[in-house]
């Protein structure tokens, strides 16, 4: 099983500026098959607290462990879904879809068989021969999406991945990973600054502090598993919303000052 | 990267007689002139003498002494080009102090070189080498170009996935560069045509370029427009190739 130990993690980057550090003191634990979203003002460092996790980005302190092995790099075992368009464009969906699984070593039917599983997990069916620059914005992270979940990965963590999309494919798309991650036995991390999206995605929400980036809230999502859209006009839903705005407005503000400050 | 809007039907027929209509402008203005200056052979006459040459077995050496010449050029050049840009494209460090120096070379006219490189690569060997400088810049600048502007998305799900550097290089790089490559490529190769013609137009033993100095020497216009037209068909039709491929790609 997969959980995700954040150990007193800390990054910190040099620039031209002086040391800017990104994500101060982090100690927090992703239960295994759990769901945690990460919202913070932009500019907070959720990003790059999820970079750390995938291996991506080196921490100057502390210690990530998933699965009860320390991250010292990129594992196939961890999955990504970037908030860009990482779609390839000069190959078909089902091209993408199998990129990993080629670049992985698994012989072409195990790819194609994978790919093909995937693509209908995310309901791209039909679509396999087509190539990104037909699709809808939409449809090009649900093959982002598929390619993931082709490797199988114990860990999924997905940075604003419908940040670009408008809100009823946002809404609709991030049902839809709550409904495969349900029927999953994978670990999510799903970064957003969308706190409505936080709720309902959720079992638990981080709320992150502007810089230096630090956990300042942990919320347990006391929702029902099956959550229709219109869960949000709730009274625990509000409950849960403001309280989460609250802790994030402050935050916002002072993020907000300290850019309009140095520009 | 901005992606070209395909062409409507209605839009391609006016591209397919706009070509059509420039074509026959050229030859309409080609025999104009040659009814003019008795040194320019009419279309018709030099369409003959070229299909003659064609079956004489001394031309053909000469034409092929050429085509190989290029071709090595075009293969050398491309690939020292490729492999430059490349190394420029992903080493920021070696790009910024390598950059100046390099688009400043590219602007030195190479063919001043040839006297240097004749007793150093002798006659059949300096053309190649003539060659290959004129179609390296190109592919190196287009390479150098098409490797910085790959998304950064890219590399980072290249790592992510754990590719190989060869994974990453045939995977994403090569096919992320397709379309600032292919335009190199055409360019090499209209380029690698100019500087392997314009040595032999200097020195050399066999090629078509001394072919069109010899018959020019020789006042055989016909003959030397020939050789011109084919040096220009042959160059045309691969550069068109190339262009409708780079145009096809997704």
């Amino acid at each position: 099983m997969s959980e995700i130990n954040l150990e007193n993690v800390e990054v910190a980057f040099d620039t031209p500026a002086g040391t800017v550090v990104a994500v101060s003191g982090v100690t927090q634990r992703v239960p295994a098959q759990g769901f945690v979203s990460l919202v913070g003002p932009s500019g907070c460092g959720k990003s790059t607290l999820l970079s750390v996790i995938a291996g991506l980005t080196k921490a100057t302190g502390g210690q990530v462990q998933v699965g009860g092995k320390v991250v010292n790099g990129p594992d196939r075992g961890i999955g990504v879904v970037f908030q860009e368009d990482s779609t390839l464009p000069w190959r078909t969906v089902l091209d993408n879809v199998r990129f990993a699984l080629q670049v992985a070593g698994v012989d072409k039917e195990g790819q194609l068989e994978r790919a093909r599983w995937a693509i209908e997990l995310v309901g791209l069916k039909g679509f396999a021969d087509a190539y990104p620059s037909m699709l809808s914005g939409g449809m090009r992270q649900r093959v982002a999406l598929a390619r993931t979940l082709a490797l199988e990965p114990g860990v999924v963590l997905m940075d604003e991945p419908f940040a670009a999309l408008d809100q009823q494919t946002r809404i609709f798309l991030g049902a839809e990973v709550r409904s495969i991650w349900q029927r999953s036995a994978q670990t999510v991390l799903f970064v957003t600054h969308d706190i409505s999206e936080a709720i309902l995605l959720s079992e638990q929400v981080w709320v992150m502090s502007y810089r230096p980036g630090q956990i300042i809230d942990v919320i347990d999502v006391d929702l029902p598993a099956e959550r229709d859209p219109s869960i949000v006009s709730s009274h625990a839903f509000n409950e849960l919303h403001n309280r989460i705005w609250t802790s994030l407005q402050e935050e916002s503000m002072r993020g907000f000052r300290q850019q309009e400050g140095a520009a | 990267m901005p992606v070209a809007r395909p062409l409507t039907l209605k839009q391609r027929h006016g591209q397919f007689l706009g070509s059509i209509a420039v074509a026959f402008a050229v030859v309409l203005l080609w025999q104009i002139v040659s009814g003019l200056l008795f040194v320019v052979p009419a279309p018709a006459r030099t369409v003959a003498v070229l299909a003659s040459n064609l079956t004489d077995p001394d031309y053909l050496v000469d034409a092929r002494e050429t085509a190989l010449a290029v071709a090595t050029a075009f293969v050398i050049g491309t690939l020292l080009g490729g492999l430059v840009g490349l190394v420029l494209g992903l080493v920021k460090p070696v790009r910024l102090a390598t950059e100046p120096l390099i688009v400043a070379l590219n602007g030195v006219p190479k063919i001043v070189l040839y006297p240097i490189l004749l007793p150093i690569f002798q006659l059949g060997g300096s053309k190649i080498v003539m060659g290959v400088l004129f179609c390296l810049f190109p592919v190196l600048i287009n390479v150098a170009a098409g490797v910085r502007h790959i998304p950064d998305v890219y590399w980072k799900l290249a790592r992510s996935v754990q590719a190989s550097w060869l994974q990453t290089l045939v995977h994403i790089i090569l096919p992320a560069i397709r379309r600032p490559l292919l335009t190199g490529l055409r360019l090499a190769v209209s380029l690698a045509v100019v500087g392997v013609v314009l040595s032999e137009f200097f020195a050399t033993r066999y090629g078509l370029g001394r072919v069109v100095l010899q018959t020019y020497g020789h006042g055989d216009y016909p003959e030397m427009v020939a050789t011109i037209l084919l040096l220009i068909v042959v160059s045309f039709t691969i550069s068109m190739l190339l262009w409708r491929w780079e145009k096809k790609v997704q």
